[in-house]
C-alpha cells in the first residue's frame, strides 16, 4: 500500500470539489442570495485539500490494488463530507442530517432529510443536483478524464468505481474512455434539458431535473418531485431519459459510433427491456382494476417503474396509495436496478441475468448428469471466477440488507419500513414504503439510522465490495 | 494436359490416380520420402521429392506448362501459399486448394482475383456436412446427392425383406407407378454395382439408386415407403469441426441436437460455440452413456470423431441400442465396404467428397459437373449437349449407349424430365448421365462435338 499517494490523490478530489462549489456560487450570485455559505465551503474544501497535497510529498507513484480500493473509498467518503458544507453553512441541516444528505446526493440515491424545498434557494437546489450528476458517471472517472497527468489512470481505480461485474474499456487508453463516457453523459442530459424546457420547464428546473434524471438521482427542486409540474409531457420526457440512464452507456458509446445493431443484440439489454415492459404491464393492470382512466394508469406505471428500475427515485404520483401489489413490484425492482456500466444502483440487470442462467444450468446438470453446461452471455462462456463473485456480491448485498433493516427495526420502525429503507439505501434509490414513501422525508430518523443509511448508499453506489474490503482485517495487515 | 498435385496423401493420391487413369500427366509433389517411394510404385504419375511451397520446387515439376494446380496438402497454410504462387507467380489457368478454413479463404480470394486463372477452393470437411444435412432431410436414404441446381435428386434407399420393390423388375415398377418422377439409376449388390437395364430385378439388401425430381421427391418416398421419421432428435459424437458445424445448423431448426465429446476441453469449447444444442462429456463408444441420454429416441445417429474406427463402433452401438438411422464418417475404402452388411446406414467420406469435387471442378468444360458415388465406382455427369454431338442424334433407343450407361435426366429450361427409350435428346439440353466408372470415358465421345 502507497497511503502517501492515497492521501495526495485524495487531496486533489478535496480540491476538485472546492472547485465545484464554485458553481452553485455563481448561481447564487446570479440569483442575488447569499454568496457567503459557498464561499466558505469553497474555501475549506480548497485548504483542505491543497494541504494534504503538499504535505504528503509522494516519492512512489505506482497505485497497487489496494490503493484502487483505498482511494476510491476515502476519495467518496472525504467528498461527500466536504459536499456537506454548503448546506451546513446554509443552516438548513445540522451536521449528520447534511451528511446524510451529501452522502445521498453523491451516491446518486435521492432520499432526503430536507423540507421545503419550493422555498430553498437556487444555489442550494443547484449544488444537491450538481453534486448528483458529478456522483452519477463517478468523481474518481471525471477525475481521470481531468487530470490525466495525476497519474491516477490505473485500471484499479477504474474497476473499484464503475458499477457492474465485466467492465469494458471502450477505447484503447483509459483516459479516453473516461472522457468519452463523460463527454456522452455531458450531451444526454443537455439533449433532456433541451426537451424539457421545450416542455414549458424553466431553464433552472430543466437543468436541475436533467442532471438529476441521468445520473439516476432523483433530487428534484419541488417537495412534490416530478408530480408537482402537473404534465404529462414532462413526465414521459423524464421516463425516457431515465431509461437511457438505466443503460450501459458503453451501448450509447455504440449507438453513437453507428454499431447501433450489435447494441440491440446485447442479451442484458434485451433482458432489461423486458423487465421493465413486463413490471409496466402489471403495474398497468393493477391500477386498472382500481377505475384509475387507462392513459393515466399507463403514463404513472411506467414513470415509476422507470423511475425505481433505473434507481432514479423521482414520484409523479403518491405511489403509497397504489393496492399493495404494486409495492412489491416495486420492491422487486428496487432490488434489481438498472444496465452494469449505468449510473444506476441495485445488483445491476447483469447479476440477475447471469444469476438466473446459473440457475437454469443447475438445472441442467441434475437432469443431465454428464453434460457440459455453462453460463453464457455474449456468446461467451461466462469464467467461474466472475460467476463466484456475481454469488458472493449477492449473499454480500443481501446479507447488508437484512442487517440494516433488522438495526432499523431496533428503533421502533415497522417491517415494511424498515425493509424498504434498507434496499432504497442499498440501491441507492430514493424513496421506499411505508414511512419513507413516496413523498416522506428521513428526516425523522435518528442519527445513528441515517448513518447507517449514509453507509448503505456508499456501499451500494461503490458496488459492497470496495467498501467492505477497506473494512476487512486483512487489508490493513502488510 | 499437365497437372501438378502437391501432397500425396490420400486426397492426393486418388486424384493422381484417377486423373492418370483418365489420360492426364500428373505430376505429384510430395515432402515425405517414405511416402514417395510407394507412391511411385503404385501410380503412373511423376512423383517428385520437395515442398510444394517452394518456387523452384514448383519450376521443376513443369508448373509453367501446367494447365491445372492442385494443393492438397494437410496443411491449410501450405495449400494456400501453393495456391498463391500459383495464381499469382506462374499465372496457372486453373488452381485448385483444398481449405478447411473459410477464414482463410477470404484473403486467398481476394489475392487470387487480380490474375488471369481460375481459383478454386474445395473444403472436404464443409462437403461433408452438407452431404449429412442433405440426408438428414429425406428420411431413409442412405446416401444422396443433389444435380442440375438442386432440381434432381439421386437417393439412395437399402431395400429389406419387407420392401413392396423386392422381386419386380425396373419395366414392372415402371409400369406400376408411370406417373412417376423417378427413374432407378443405379444399384449396389454385394460388391458390384450394377446401371440397370429394365430387365433387372431388384432384390433384398441392394442399395437402390433412384433419380428423382426434387418437387415430388415426397411423392416417391410414400411409395418407396421410407420409414417416417421422428426426425427432431439427432445425436453427434465428436465435437470436431463437421460436428460442431453439423449442431449449430440442426440447432437453428426445430431439431434436438445432443453432442457427445469425450474431451472435456473440446466439450467445454463446443459448449460455448452453441446455443440449443446439449453437449455431454463422456466417451461416445460407451453404452451406460448413450442409454441415459437415451438413445432409443434418437431419429439419427451421426459419428464424426477423428477416429473413424470409434465411428463404425459407435453407430453400431447406437443402432442396436435403437437409433433409427446411424451415419459414420469413415475414410478408408476397406472399412467402408463393410458398412451394408454391418448394419449402418450411411458412410460419409470426406476424402472420396473432396476428390469428387475437385474432379467436378477439373472436368469442366463440356462436363458442368461430376460426382463420384459410393467408392468411386460409379460417375454421375451433369453435361450440356453440344449441336452436333452424338448424344443428340438419335432417341436413345437407337443411339446405342454401352451397357452402364444411362441417361437419367434432361432438363430444357425449367422443364425436366425423365427420359425414356424413345425419347430425343435436343442440342442444348442439359443431361444428367450415371455411368460405371469404366465406362465414364465413353462417354464423352457422346458429349463431345465432331
Amino acid at each position: 500500500m502507497n497511503p502517501r499517494l492515497d492521501l495526495y490523490i485524495v487531496g486533489w478530489l478535496l480540491g476538485l470539489t472546492g472547485g465545484f462549489q464554485i458553481v452553485p456560487l455563481l448561481v447564487a450570485l446570479a440569483y442575488g442570495e447569499a454568496p457567503a455559505p459557498y464561499i466558505a465551503s469553497a474555501a475549506l474544501s480548497f485548504v483542505a485539500g491543497a494541504a494534504l497535497v503538499w504535505s504528503t510529498r509522494v516519492r512512489d507513484w505506482s497505485v497497487r490494488p489496494r490503493d484502487g480500493y483505498l482511494i476510491v473509498a476515502a476519495g467518496w467518503i472525504a467528498v461527500s463530507a466536504f459536499g456537506c458544507l454548503p448546506y451546513v453553512f446554509a443552516g438548513v441541516a445540522g451536521p449528520i442530517d447534511a451528511f446524510f444528505e451529501s452522502v445521498s446526493g453523491f451516491t446518486t440515491t435521492g432520499s432526503t432529510v430536507l423540507t421545503g424545498l419550493d422555498s430553498m434557494p437556487h444555489g442550494l437546489l443547484l449544488w444537491r443536483s450538481f453534486t448528483q450528476w458529478l456522483g452519477g458517471m463517478g468523481i474518481i472517472l471525471f477525475t481521470i478524464a481531468l487530470l490525466p497527468l495525476l497519474g491516477i489512470g490505473g485500471m484499479q481505480l477504474f474497476k473499484a468505481e464503475v458499477p457492474g461485474p465485466i467492465k469494458d474499456k471502450i477505447r484503447p487508453r483509459l483516459v479516453e474512455t473516461a472522457r468519452q463516457l463523460w463527454l456522452i453523459y455531458f450531451g444526454v442530459t443537455a439533449a433532456e434539458c433541451l426537451l424539457l424546457v421545450l416542455a414549458g420547464l424553466s431553464f433552472f428546473d430543466a437543468v436541475c431535473h436533467s442532471m438529476t434524471t441521468l445520473a439516476t438521482g432523483g433530487f428534484s427542486t419541488r417537495d412534490a418531485s416530478i408530480g408537482a409540474f402537473e404534465s404529462p409531457a414532462v413526465e414521459w420526457i423524464i421516463t425516457i431519459f431515465m431509461l437511457i440512464a438505466g443503460m450501459n452507456f458503453v451501448l450509447h458509446y455504440r449507438v453513437l459510433a453507428g454499431r447501433g445493431r450489435e447494441v440491440l443484440r446485447d442479451a442484458e439489454l434485451r433482458y432489461f427491456l423486458v423487465v421493465v415492459a413486463v413490471a409496466t404491464a402489471m403495474v398497468t393492470l393493477v391500477l386498472l382494476g382500481e377505475e384509475t382512466e387507462s392513459g393515466v394508469a399507463f403514463r404513472h406505471a411506467a414513470f415509476q417503474v422507470a423511475s425505481i428500475i433505473s434507481t432514479t427515485g423521482f414520484v409523479s404520483t403518491d405511489f403509497e396509495l397504489w393496492p399493495p401489489f404494486t409495492h412489491v413490484v416495486l420492491l422487486v425492482l428496487m432490488m434489481l436496478g438498472g444496465m452494469s456500466g449505468s449510473t444506476s444502483g441495485g445488483i445491476k440487470s447483469l447479476r440477475a441475468l447471469l444469476g438466473f442462467r446459473a440457475f437454469r444450468a443447475t438445472f441442467g446438470r441434475l437432469l443431465h448428469p454428464r453434460a457440459v453446461r455453462s453460463v453464457k452471455y455474449g456468446g461467451r462462456a461466462v469464467n467461474e471466477e466472475v460467476l463466484s463473485s456475481i454469488w458472493a456480491f449477492l449473499t454480500a448485498y443481501y446479507l447488508i440488507a437484512a442487517t440494516s433493516a433488522a438495526v432499523i427495526t431496533l428503533w421502533g420502525y415497522d417491517l415494511e419500513t424498515a425493509i424498504s429503507a434498507s434496499l432504497t439505501a442499498l440501491g441507492n434509490v430514493g424513496p421506499g414504503i411505508g414511512e419513507v414513501g413516496a413523498f416522506d422525508n428521513f428526516s425523522h430518523f435518528p442519527a445513528p439510522v441515517k448513518l447507517l443509511m449514509a453507509f448503505c448508499m456508499l456501499a451500494g453506489r461503490l458496488e459492497v465490495f470496495t467498501l467492505l474490503v477497506i473494512l476487512s482485517p486483512g487489508f490493513w495487515r502488510r | 494436359m499437365n497437372v501438378v498435385i502437391v501432397g500425396g496423401g490420400l486426397v492426393g493420391s486418388t486424384l493422381a490416380s484417377k486423373l492418370a487413369r483418365d489420360g492426364f500427366d500428373v505430376t505429384l509433389i510430395e515432402q515425405d520420402p517414405a511416402k514417395v517411394a510407394d507412391l511411385s510404385e503404385h501410380l503412373d504419375v511423376h512423383v517428385l521429392i520437395g515442398n510444394g511451397a517452394a518456387a523452384p520446387v514448383l519450376r521443376r515439376a513443369g508448373i509453367e506448362n501446367t494447365d491445372l494446380l492442385v494443393a492438397t496438402t494437410n496443411s491449410d497454410e501450405v495449400n494456400m501459399v501453393v495456391g498463391l504462387l500459383g495464381t499469382a507467380l506462374f499465372e496457372v489457368p486453373r488452381v485448385v486448394a483444398r481449405l478447411r478454413d473459410p477464414e482463410l479463404a477470404e484473403g486467398f480470394g481476394l489475392i487470387s482475383k487480380d490474375h488471369p486463372g481460375e481459383y478454386v477452393q474445395v473444403d472436404p470437411e464443409r462437403a461433408a456436412v452438407d452431404r449429412i444435412m442433405s440426408l438428414l432431410e429425406v428420411p431413409g436414404a442412405v446416401d444422396i446427392v443433389h444435380f442440375l441446381e438442386g432440381r434432381v435428386v439421386l437417393a439412395g434407399f437399402r431395400m429389406t425383406a419387407s420392401s413392396d420393390f423386392v422381386g419386380l423388375s425396373l419395366a414392372h415398377i415402371r409400369l406400376m407407378f408411370p406417373a412417376t418422377a423417378a427413374l432407378v439409376a443405379a444399384i449396389h449388390r454385394g460388391d458390384a454395382w450394377i446401371i440397370p437395364h429394365g430387365d433387372e430385378e431388384i432384390a433384398s439388401g441392394d442399395l437402390v439408386y433412384f433419380a428423382v425430381v426434387r418437387d415430388e421427391l415426397d411423392n416417391v418416398l410414400a411409395l418407396i415407403d421410407a420409414a417416417a421419421e421422428r426426425r427432431n432428435r439427432v445425436m453427434i459424437a465428436g465435437a470436431s469441426r463437421i460436428g460442431l458445424e453439423l449442431a449449430r445448423r440442426l440447432e437453428k431448426g426445430t431439431t434436438q441436437v445432443v453432442l457427445i465429446e469425450e474431451s472435456r476441453d473440446l466439450a467445454r469449447k463446443a459448449e460455448e460455440m452453441l446455443e440449443r444444442t446439449l453437449v455431454i462429456c463422456g466417451p461416445v463408444t460407451e453404452r451406460e452413456l448413450l442409454e441415459e441420454e437415451d438413445i432409443g429416441r434418437v431419429s439419427t445417429f451421426i459419428a464424426v470423431t477423428a477416429d473413424h474406427e470409434v465411428n463404425l463402433v459407435s453407430s453400431l452401438l447406437a443402432k442396436r441400442l435403437g437409433a433409427q438411422r446411424a451415419f459414420a464418417l469413415v475414410d478408408n475404402p476397406a472399412l467402408a465396404n463393410l458398412i451394408g452388411e454391418i448394419g449402418i446406414d450411411a458412410v460419409i467420406s470426406p476424402r472420396s467428397l473432396a476428390v469428387g469435387l475437385m474432379l467436378q471442378h477439373i472436368r469442366r468444360g463440356r462436363i458442368l459437373s461430376v460426382a463420384a458415388l459410393l467408392e468411386d465406382k460409379v460417375e454421375v455427369i451433369e453435361a450440356e449437349a453440344l449441336p452436333g454431338s452424338r448424344l443428340t442424334l438419335g432417341t436413345l433407343a437407337e443411339l446405342g449407349l454401352p451397357r452402364g450407361v444411362l441417361v437419367a435426366a434432361r432438363a430444357r429450361g425449367d422443364k425436366l424430365l425423365m427420359p425414356q427409350g424413345g425419347d430425343r435428346i435436343e442440342p442444348g439440353d442439359e443431361v444428367l448421365i450415371i455411368t460405371t466408372s469404366e465406362r465414364a470415358k465413353s462417354v464423352d465421345e457422346f458429349l463431345s462435338a465432331s
